[in-house]
């Protein structure tokens, strides 16, 4: 391999992790612009996501060893586990909201904050007695093929996790720009009593945001077991750090913010693992995410909605 | 009305129930003392307490858990500022212990050495290949020099994060916290990586070696866990507990009243990673090993669990719950499952014979989080009581005022005012934009020593962007403000206050959720000495100048007649929306002002009420203090004002005498409109 191929391998590798990050820092961008919160539930939302993804894959009988689907069917199974997974964990998402959330809205100070952790918590460790602690293999309904791109390797996976992130992505901002209900979502960001008395129903709203943030971060779990061949009851965490960073980087509150700074978090990754170490990964990204807050906490494309205080 | 009849008057509620408070920590304490020998003490008497060797040991975990618990707090609880990595520094106060005292690192032995070796330090570690150096740093020694250790460390990583804002703070410690267990994992040269450090050396007391005995740990928590609540009490009850709170409730106001936000959060950062340098290094000798993962984000959640359950920033309260979570973990969990099985056993259920609940540990403790936050935020023990309504008795303590401030106690409130002529505050060409809009442009002010000056204008006309300004709160893009003849602009808010501006807010900005007695105190911030140090030992000096904060507080209440001195002790969130207002004027007194600047004192006042203030005003200004005011009922202008200042579109549309201000067209059409003019030249 030359030093060419071993970037565009990184390259490969980084977009696909960003593309992961970037689903996961969208819920908490959509959530943090409107109720300037940040939740940390989303962690763990993303973590049952996976475990969601491959129940639904054992379901459809997609074991390790099997043989590959093809087709319609391997259209069909991916389709519908993503459907599956994403309502799944959007609803949980809605519940957390309506039980642990809601009653705390307009409490003052760290409350509603430490309650996200709180929720955070009970799911981990309700996986973690469900399930166990050992990693669990996620069996793949892809067919192992894969194109060589000089010396780089690109395999059906990263492919998949690039197609169903754009559509994602590009669905998302189909959602805030152009429905009714995503121009009710800007609005309430800028102002959530403004937007109240403009007739915008904000429990609606809110409601919406926490469940499309949720429904992309249980698409982001699955992909991260499509992508690791595991999951296990601890990847929420530091995907989660990892993602928060990528949402405050583009601009905390800001979507396509969120989008751009999961990809560079993703590269960043990739290539910090590849020149220094991946023991060190976390390391990095986490003093990107000390700089940035410090040095431009609007991030590189600031923020969309202006400060409420 | 005297000060010493108004402290009678307040003691009983000052003091109540300390005597009951008093007889249940003695208890307690002694209880505690006794715990290792109650067993023994009880077999005797023919009962069987059933007090192990691994109960003690449970008891000394405790321990060591309430005073993580007690740090926490201080930077939770008192400064408000939500650390989620917190056993970052129990790591490195666990790491500086178990590297000098292990045999981690050992470099080769030289006469360097020889020094340290005689001080006990190092010891000459034999080997074939030639003597290497064995780190013999002792516990007792280690415990302050962790705490040092560990504080500096909060300092370094606190100077460029506690700027941010309070959720940003969270997620950025959450980091720290996540990162410090990583580098111990990566540098295994050090701290031995994954594995952990071995062989850490036991304390020894006197030739006495602790080894895996519990008791002596035991008695060391115990010493450990009393002094850190006494820390803690002292400095709650200190002019920087005070100071933590400010911030914690109004960090803006709590600058505009003179405390140095940067400098009081590193304070609380320091001093609660110190606690945790302590605990680790107590925790590491009583374990002899220390490996990463005794110290990741569980560790964290579950101090913070503690600290919510007992009642952020209640010093009992978080010591109790650390006790009753940790042991959960150790006693009640256990006890309970062992229940369950026999229950299950009884009634033949598989599933109850082989639950085991002390798994479930961390799982209950989410669930505490979220229950507490949803039904009890202010936890076991709340850090403020609830409190009774005045008796009549306790309304009537001051005797009834109207008008204004009694001359001789404003005299020597203020203290001395004497000045020479000329200008006291001198504004020049101040221009501040926001974006696209320029809220002041190149606007010329002076307040002459000694007048009264006041700000009229339309809303939106940059009144209180003026204040802002002057006040440090919002930078100007261009101008000068010269105060006493220096320059105070790009000062920061603590530091102007400090040159002798003190404000008022529009929109109240008290600390809502402290006693009025404690938010005038508060005022007083940046003319107390009282350090971090002054605080903990309260020497002579320290007690002399509290007791002068007091009653110069008391004078300033007793300016007010019966308006607040019934209600000192009470929550300034339960006052009337006038009496609100006149605690901020007291606490903007209290600060020792050279200028006072009122923004709309009279907003939401009555006319009677409204009266009341314009004559206090007077007197103040009688007296020979400086005032500029933002006001908007031209009679208290009128009153008060021996020149006024009009702003319209951020500029400065005239200035002059009331009267001649009144009559000035252009003021006119700004206030009503060109019809209105007309119509008023026509009638």
């Amino acid at each position: 391999m030359t030093t060419a191929d071993v970037y565009l391998q990184q390259v490969i590798n980084g977009t696909s992790l960003g593309a992961m990050y970037a689903l996961l820092a969208l819920g908490f961008t959509l959530v943090y612009g409107i109720l300037e919160l940040i939740n940390f539930s989303h962690f763990n939302v993303f973590m049952v996501g996976s475990f969601v993804g491959l129940g639904m894959l054992e379901l459809f009988g997609v074991e390790p060893n099997a043989a590959a689907l093809t087709g319609f069917a391997l259209i069909g199974v991916l389709v519908a586990t993503f459907a599956v997974t994403m309502l799944a964990s959007g609803l949980l998402g809605v519940v957390i909201e309506r039980v642990a959330l809601r009653p705390l809205r307009n409490v003052k100070g760290p409350a509603a904050m430490i309650t996200t952790i709180g929720v955070s918590y009970i799911l981990f460790n309700l996986v973690l007695l469900g399930v166990g602690a050992d990693a669990k293999n996620f069996p793949s309904p892809l067919p192992s093929i894969s194109f060589a791109i000089g010396g780089a390797v690109l395999r059906l996976r990263e492919i998949l996790i690039w197609i169903a992130s754009l559509l994602l992505m590009g669905g998302l901002t189909y959602f805030v720009q152009f429905t009714k209900m995503g121009k009710a979502m800007r609005a309430t960001a800028q102002d959530p009593d403004a937007a109240r008395m403009m007739g915008v129903e904000v429990d609606r709203v809110i409601i919406m945001a926490f469940f499309l943030g949720s429904a992309l971060a249980g698409a982001g779990g699955l992909m991260f077991g499509l992508y690791y061949n595991l999951t296990s009851y601890v990847i929420g965490f530091t995907t989660g750090l990892r993602a928060f960073t990528a949402a405050v980087l583009g601009g905390i509150g800001n979507v396509p913010g969120a989008m751009v700074g999961g990809v560079l978090i993703g590269l960043i990754e990739a290539f910090g693992s590849y020149w220094i170490s991946a023991a060190w990964a976390d390391v990095i990204i986490f003093s990107i995410l000390v700089l940035v807050l410090v040095f431009k906490p609007a991030g590189l494309f600031g923020r969309l909605a202006p400060n409420k205080s | 009305m005297t000060t010493a009849s108004l402290m009678t008057v307040l003691h009983p509620p000052l003091t109540r129930g300390d005597r009951a408070r008093r007889a249940t920590v003695t208890l307690l304490t002694l209880v505690l003392i006794a715990f290792p020998f109650l067993g023994h003490a009880f077999q005797g008497l023919g009962f069987d307490l059933d007090i192990g060797d691994d109960d003690v040991d449970s008891v000394a975990n405790a321990l060591a858990y309430a005073t993580l618990a007690l740090g926490l707090n201080i930077v939770v609880g008192f400064a408000g500022l939500l650390d989620l990595g917190y056993a970052a520094f129990f790591a490195i106060g666990a790491y500086t212990y178990g590297i000098f005292t292990s045999f981690q690192i050992m470099p080769a032995w030289s006469p360097f050495w020889e020094p340290l070796a005689a001080l006990g330090l190092v010891a000459k570690y034999h080997q074939a290949a030639g003597d290497l150096v064995h780190f013999t740093l002792s516990f007792w020694l280690a415990l302050p020099i962790a705490a040092g250790i560990t504080a500096l460390c909060g300092v370094l990583f606190g100077t460029p994060t506690l700027r941010l804002r309070g959720d940003y703070l969270a997620i950025v410690t959450l980091g720290f916290g996540e990162i410090v267990p990583i580098v111990a994992r990566n540098v295994p040269s050090v701290t031995n990586g994954a594995a952990g450090l071995n062989g850490v050396m036991a304390p020894t007391l006197f030739g006495f070696n602790f080894r895996v005995d519990p008791t002596p740990y035991y008695y060391v928590g115990v010493l450990l866990t009393a002094f850190l609540i006494f820390v803690s009490f002292r400095l709650r009850d200190s002019r920087i507990g005070r100071a933590w709170m400010a911030i914690r409730e109004d960090e803006t106001a709590a600058g505009a009243m003179g405390v140095d936000h940067v400098k009081t959060k590193l304070m609380a950062f320091a001093i609660g990673a110190a606690f945790a340098g302590m605990t680790g290094v107590f925790f590491v000798a009583k374990l002899q090993t220390a490996t990463p993962d005794m110290f990741g984000f569980p560790v964290s959640v579950m101090i913070l669990v503690m600290v919510v359950f007992g009642g952020m920033g209640s010093v009992w309260g978080v010591t109790l719950g650390a006790f009753v979570l940790s042991l959960l973990q150790s006693w009640f969990l256990p006890s309970l499952t062992q229940w369950a099985h026999g229950i299950g056993a009884a009634v033949n259920n598989d599933w109850l014979q082989h639950i085991d609940l002390a798994r479930s540990t961390e799982l209950i403790f989410g669930i505490i989080l979220v229950v507490m936050m949803l039904f009890r935020r202010e936890g076991l023990i709340p850090a403020t009581r609830k409190q009774d309504a005045l008796s009549f008795e306790a309304q009537n303590v001051a005797g009834v005022r109207r008008g204004g401030f009694d001359a001789e106690t404003t005299r020597k409130v203020l203290g001395d005012m004497s000045h020479a002529p000329g200008k006291l505050l001198d504004v020049r060409g101040v221009t501040v934009k926001f974006g696209g809009l320029t809220a002041l442009n190149k606007v010329d002010l002076v307040v002459p020593a000694g007048g009264v000056v006041a700000v009229i204008g339309p809303n939106g006309s940059g009144k209180s962007t003026l204040f802002n300004v002057i006040t440090g709160l919002v930078p100007a893009d261009s101008g000068s403000i010269q105060f006493d003849g220096a320059e105070i602009l790009g000062l920061k808010s603590h530091e102007i206050l400090q040159r002798g501006i003190a404000r008022t807010f529009q929109n109240i900005r008290l600390f809502a959720n402290l006693q009025v007695i404690d938010n005038i105190m508060i005022g007083q911030h940046a003319r107390l000495k009282t350090g971090l140090l002054g605080a903990v030992l309260r020497g002579p000096g320290a007690r002399r100048e509290e007791r002068a904060a007091l009653s110069r507080t008391l004078d300033i209440v007793t300016l007010f007649g019966n308006r607040l001195a019934p209600r000192l002790t009470q929550v300034v969130s339960h006052l009337s929306y006038a009496n609100r207002r006149r605690v901020e004027i007291a606490r903007a007194l209290a600060t020792r002002p050279k200028l006072l600047l009122l923004d709309e004192p009279t907003a939401g006042m009555n006319p009677a009420e409204t009266l009341e203030l314009a004559e206090q005003i007077k007197t103040l200004h009688e007296q020979g203090l400086s005032v500029l005011i933002i006001e908007h009922k031209l009679d208290v202008v009128t009153r008060l004002a021996d020149k006024v200042v009009v702003l319209d579109h951020g500029e400065k549309l005239t200035e002059g005498t009331p009267d001649a201000v009144r009559r000035n067209e252009d003021v006119l059409r700004a206030y009503l409109g060109r019809a209105a003019t007309d119509a008023a030249n026509a009638a």
